[in-house]
């Protein structure tokens, strides 16, 4: 035998004894390296699994406003003239925290509650079920903001509003919000936008000396109001849109004198937005009318008879804001410049007549996006024409000027 | 209907009007224009309507779907729409 082939021999003679034992290691060693990736593995998937969206999807927003209020009241009647001065922290017109819970079931569903704490007492925005059908209608129920006009729906949150008060007489003519059922959409059409909100709710109630208060949860009447609005953008690059606002509906409990009696509410609203570089110009608007078809209401001097007005209210405003939003300068580009003016008519004879004329301005630094500081100056002036007959202090003026400092923040 | 909002409704009736005659004139397919339309564009011009535009680090992926839904229903925005502006924030 060659010594060559004696070694190749010896060789594989102690390869094949010593192969179990290299092959128990080496599967071993595999077992080891592969259950150890393994685990590895399995951890990073069930980590990716906790972070993966589900179908339901909960988060927190909202809103909070904080500041102060300084305000001189001069009040003239009958050649007498008396004046009250107030500050308050925590006002700023007024402090408000409202947190926004939104739950989300996949792309379907959108529950919506905004508790609010304003004005010292804590009340309820809206709560409300949304369902996105398809492109162009969206079904909701529960506790809406109605569609009338635009400021309550979409401009009125602090960290919106370009001043720290809201318009005279808008947010209070009609109440905004109600229990009800709800179909809005938008819809495209050439260049152009159509949209539409249409809602059925308990409505209003009629009160004896002629005022209107929210029905509630439970309808005082069988009738149900509609309230709907149409918004138009007729520019491709929807910077102006114009809508008009109806609410209609019985207004007087069942059985009462004020049985008949409808409340008709009308308004028409404008928002132009437009880049002139290097500023942004904002204007807003809204007029709002209100009729109520019932004119004999219980004195309240003697309840046993009737007095009678014509129940007809008006408000609105006209505002405009500019920011130069498109400086170069990190500072100055912060800066908003606001001013409005608004009114607010209430009827004639009525024991709340008056006419109010509100003139406002502002200037106001954004610190982000969603958070600024407003430094807003009020003044207005309100004449009585309540009935003289009923003991109102007809032809009393009331001058108003306020001051605020506002904070407000998105959550 | 009373005399006293004639005017009102004269404008609202003019509003419509106007609006109808417009919307005969271009048509009611979408145009090419406006189908063009990129998320950043829309959200540009959706969201200054009433606020400050809101930059994409916000809110999370998950969170712009939601806010998406929240602000459809308030600005009247169409699927397309929403869904544009939702994909240019999440990214």
């Amino acid at each position: 035998m060659k010594p060559m082939y004696k070694l190749t021999v010896i060789l594989q003679v102690i390869y094949w004894l010593i192969w179990p034992t290299l092959y128990a290691g080496a599967q071993d060693s595999t077992a080891t390296v592969d259950s150890a990736l393994l685990d590895r593995i399995t951890a990073l998937e069930k980590q990716a699994a906790y972070k993966k969206p589900g179908e339901e999807h909960f988060m927190v927003a909202g809103l909070a406003t904080f500041g102060f209020a300084s305000n001189r009241t001069t009040t003239t009647f009958n050649g007498v003239k008396s004046v009250s001065k107030t500050s308050n922290l925590g006002d700023g017109d007024h402090y408000e925290f409202s947190p926004l819970f939104l739950w989300r079931h996949g792309n379907k569903f959108l529950l919506e509650f905004e508790p609010s704490f304003a004005d010292g007492q804590v009340g309820v925005n809206w709560a409300d079920i949304s369902y996105f059908v398809t492109s162009g209608l969206i079904i909701r129920g529960g506790y809406l903001v109605l569609p009338f006009g635009t400021y309550s729906k979409r401009l009125a949150a602090g960290w919106i509003d370009k001043l720290a008060t809201d318009p005279i007489g808008v947010t209070d003519l009609p109440p905004t919000s109600d229990y009800g059922v709800e179909v809005e959409g938008g819809i495209q059409a050439g260049i152009m936008k159509w949209s539409y909100d249409i809602a059925l709710s308990n409505g209003l109630q009629l009160l004896p000396d002629g005022t209107i208060q929210s029905a509630g949860i439970t309808d005082n009447n069988k009738n149900k109001t509609l309230t709907a609005r149409i918004g138009w953008l007729p520019l491709a690059n929807s910077s102006l849109e114009l809508g008009a606002s109806i609410m209609t509906g019985k207004v007087g409990d069942a059985g009462s004198a004020f049985e008949a009696a409808r409340a008709s509410f009308y308004a028409l609203d404008i928002n132009y937005v437009e880049n002139v570089k290097p500023f942004q110009v904002n204007i807003k608007g809204q007029y709002n009318i209100a009729d109520i078809n019932h004119n004999n209401f219980v004195n309240p001097i003697d309840s046993t008879s009737t007095y009678t007005f014509n129940n007809h209210t008006t408000s609105g405003f006209i505002q405009a804001s500019i920011r130069p939003s498109f400086s170069p300068n990190k500072v100055f580009k912060n800066f908003e410049l606001a001013g409005r003016y608004g009114n607010f008519t209430t009827p004639a004879r009525s024991m709340w007549g008056a006419k109010q004329n509100a003139f406002t301005i502002g200037l106001n630094y954004w610190l982000t996006w969603r958070t600024v500081v407003k430094l807003t100056y009020e003044t207005i002036n309100s004449t009585n024409t309540t009935n003289k007959d009923l003991g109102g202090n007809t032809g009393e003026t009331i001058k108003s000027n306020s001051f605020y400092l506002q904070f407000a923040i998105q959550l | 209907m009373k005399y006293k909002n004639n005017h009102l409704f004269i404008t609202i009736s003019a509003i419509l009007f106007l609006g109808a005659i417009m919307t005969t004139i271009e048509g009611c397919a979408v145009s090419a224009k406006i189908t063009a339309k990129t998320g950043v564009q829309l959200w540009s011009e959706n969201c200054q309507r009433c606020h400050n535009t809101p930059p994409p680090n916000t809110f999370s992926p998950e969170q712009w779907e939601t806010i998406g839904l929240h602000m459809q229903s308030r600005a009247l925005l169409t699927d397309i729409e929403r869904n544009k502006i939702i994909d240019f924030l999440q990214q």
